[in-house]
């Protein structure tokens, strides 16, 4: 970021704010049709489901309390506030922890780690969550003693009790993604100068000091990143529970998670104005997640 | 629905001996072609491709666009939304559906899909009288023939003959006899099983045989949901000690540590309620069971009220009111259900209990043949066909998730199942409700 712009006049300021149009424009012009296309236009579209009926005919907020109304809607809720509040806290607390004591290594050592991290990340998706359906049986699964220590599981469907559901999928969200994120940190603890550790060093700051009084303020905005993109992601879990749900023969409901009973609601009972109004309010919720992180955490601020 | 999945494995194994029933059949199946001609569109599981692979081979006369999909419970979803995509657009129905789940002629028989023709009058009367009465009454809904059954899946009791012979046990009768044997078994022989209760179907095995009223139509859209029936109640009370016990343990068939524990290896299985087509393909194939130990015995009853029995699945084949070819479609059906070229023999063209009855007394005839079973199976499969309790209705919701997430969840938990009735009552009426239906109790 130039620190000129901070130090010129309100004049100054004025116009390369007003030049930054033009010129950012080429850059983001690839992706912009796409955004459109295949953001914007269905997000729309969406939206004008949400708030009509199936001849098209204004509803106002009936879909939104039809579907809060539905037997299914709080309880699809409440497992993804666990998921995601178990998964947010674990990515928080693991991904930064782990990235700082990266940091502070050899940097031979610290690659090698970072490589053994993102190797897991390299399994996308729904390739993850079926090697971890063996991991999780306890009959073939390499850490079945573990399964047979803390969840008491002898079988799978043991395993997968509903009571466990929130953080088996919050442990397979971590681990596919949570090696990607440690390098993205470590990315960014590395645009720290080095002088300024060297100055904290000489001022006397040990290691934890130079972590969390140093280091973690700086990251501050990757940190609000990652939370963002997650949370996002995390409100909108399918994959998993949709393939634990086929793999268990039904043991796992199919209408889990919220995404999951907007997809029934539009597929199974063709009630697609119902199915849009859940993702009006899984778009709400992401949005309203999006600006407390980014007030609080001030990402867009350009200097701080 | 996943019930039908492994046939797909089976089919693939059995592939050579299907190609070698194809020629068979075009040099005798031609017979069968009648006047149909022009072009259809057909939808098929993997199961069933051999067969419409096998119409095409026989029937040159008709062009015919064969299209597989997953006809199960995945298909199903598939299926509802490529037909309000195709309601939409008006055009572009397939001709000819086949399905996995037996309920499913009943959403496609009603808006918003409303997709299915009405084959009475259409298809020949005198074939008709082929199917048994219960798999006819499962396929009308609001008084229309909207499908006709491609196999019947009831339930018979298989039997381990060798290890009911060793242990010097006679073949329970009824549902007490059976739960006897069980706090026997559980004494005597700790380890073996009488059956196993972790299925999605499991109330179908158990519930429907026993005539629990947890989903009959009692009037167009009115569904008497009532798991307080002591119809369901009772038995749930014989089953929980067996549960307890582990003589019917709340696992599936389909999971590897069940053939783990039970299968082959160690051989365990004493008895099990089961449809039709576990037959050779669950015992010998999935569980290992070595061949000349298994056999099936009549279902069995509640103390000496008249016996009735359960089915799970028996996929039907659907034709679309929309199509423009009526009469090859027809005879596509008809061929598929009545031949003998596809419904001679247990195998790839017709791995389950054929529905047409002229063709299962042959496909029987065969089925007693195999040397894989200990006895002859095919007297309690035929004589179990008429005793489908008709009560349990087919409903456009799919009440195994219900079930499974319920009861079967809470079962591995160590929780009774008597217990689990009214959580099961309250998720079927939610969803009865959730798909428009009237829940009522009596």
């Amino acid at each position: 970021m130039s620190s000129s712009a901070a130090t010129s006049e309100h004049v100054e300021a004025t116009r390369t704010r007003g030049l930054h149009v033009p010129r950012g424009l080429p850059f983001v012009l690839p992706y912009l049709p796409f955004l459109i296309v295949f953001g914007i236009a269905p997000t729309i579209y969406a939206l004008e489901l949400a708030f009509t009926n199936v001849d098209g005919s204004w509803a106002g907020f009936d879909n939104f309390t039809r579907t809060y109304d539905d037997f299914r809607f709080i309880p699809a809720f409440k497992h993804i506030l666990v998921y995601t509040v178990v998964w947010l806290g674990a990515l928080m607390v693991f991904v930064v922890g782990l990235a700082l004591l990266l940091h502070g290594r050899a940097n031979r050592v610290s690659a090698t780690y970072r490589f053994l991290f993102y190797i897991p990340g390299a399994l996308a998706g729904a390739a993850a969550v079926v090697i971890w359906l063996f991991m999780l049986d306890p009959t073939v699964s390499p850490g079945a003693f573990l399964l047979r220590d803390l969840l008491g599981a002898n079988i799978f469907a043991q395993s997968i009790a509903p009571g466990n559901l929130p953080y088996i999928f919050a442990m397979i969200a971590f681990w596919t993604g949570a090696g990607g994120w440690i390098v993205v940190m470590y990315g960014a603890l590395n645009t720290i100068p080095p002088d300024l550790e060297e100055a904290a060093r000489i001022d006397g700051a040990g290691p934890f000091t130079i972590a969390f009084r140093l280091k973690l303020p700086l990251i501050r905005k990757w940190i609000a990143y990652m939370l963002i993109l997650s949370f996002a992601l995390g409100t909108q879990l399918f994959v998993e529970p949709e393939i634990v749900q086929h793999a268990s023969f039904g043991l796992v409901s199919d209408t889990w998670s919220t995404n999951q009973l907007a997809y029934q609601l539009a597929f199974r009972y063709a009630d697609f104005n119902g199915a849009a109004a859940i993702a009006v309010d899984l778009l709400m919720i992401g949005l309203l997640g999006a600006v407390v992180i980014v007030t609080r955490s001030g990402l867009f601020r350009a200097e701080d | 629905m996943k019930v039908e999945q492994r046939w797909l494995m089976l089919a693939s194994v059995v592939a050579v001996a299907a190609t070698t029933a194809a020629l068979v059949a075009a040099a005798t199946g031609g017979a069968n072609s009648g006047k149909a001609s022009g072009s259809i569109t057909v939808w098929v599981d993997a199961v069933r491709l051999p067969v419409a692979k096998l119409y095409v081979k026989t029937h040159p006369r008709v062009k015919v666009n064969v299209v597989t999909y997953d006809g199960d419970g995945n298909g199903a979803t598939t299926m509802q939304t490529k037909i309000q995509l195709w309601n939409r657009t008006g055009k572009g129905w397939p001709d000819v559906v086949f399905s996995e789940q037996a309920n499913d002629p009943v959403w496609m028989s009603q808006p918003p899909f409303d997709f299915a023709l009405n084959l009475k009058g259409v298809f020949p009367a005198s074939l008709l009288t082929g199917w048994p009465a219960p798999s006819l009454a499962q396929c009308t809904v609001n008084g229309r023939l909207v499908c006709l059954q491609d196999n019947l899946a009831q339930e018979v009791l298989y039997v381990n003959k060798k290890l009911m012979g060793q242990f010097g046990y006679t073949v329970p009768k009824t549902w007490q006899e059976w739960a006897a044997l069980g706090a026997k078994v559980a004494k005597e022989h700790p380890g073996y099983i009488i059956g196993n209760i972790g299925e999605s179907f499991s109330h179908w095995l158990y519930l429907w045989p026993d005539r629990c009223p947890i989903s009959q139509v009692v009037a167009p859209k009115t569904v008497r949901i009532n798991s307080a029936n002591v119809q369901c109640t009772r038995m749930a009370q014989l089953l929980d000690p067996l549960i307890k016990s582990g003589v019917v343990p709340p696992e599936s068939v389909f999971t590897p540590s069940f053939a783990q524990k039970y299968g082959g290896d160690t051989d365990k299985i004493l008895l099990m309620p089961g449809p039709t087509w576990y037959a050779k393909d669950i015992f010998g194939g999935t569980l290992k069971v070595p061949a000349g130990e298994m056999t099936a015995a009549m279902p069995l009853r509640w103390n000496n009220e008249a016996p009735t029995t359960g089915q799970v699945g028996g996929g039907p084949w659907i034709v679309s009111k929309h199509s423009k070819n009526v009469a090859a479609a027809i005879d596509f059906v008809k061929f598929a259900t009545t031949s003998l070229a596809v419904k001679s023999k247990p195998g790839a063209l017709s791995p389950g209990f054929p529905s047409y009855g002229p063709a299962a007394t042959v496909w029987l005839k065969n089925l007693n043949k195999d040397p894989y079973f200990a006895a002859p199976p095919g007297a309690a499969m035929k004589a179990a066909a008429a005793l489908v309790w008709k009560g349990w209705s087919m409903v456009t919701y799919p009440d195994q998730p219900v079930w499974s997430t319920a009861v079967v969840t809470q079962l591995v938990a160590g929780k009774s199942l008597s217990d689990q009735l009214p959580a099961l009552g309250e998720g079927l009426s939610n969803n009865a409700k959730a798909a428009g239906y009237k829940v009522v109790n009596k």
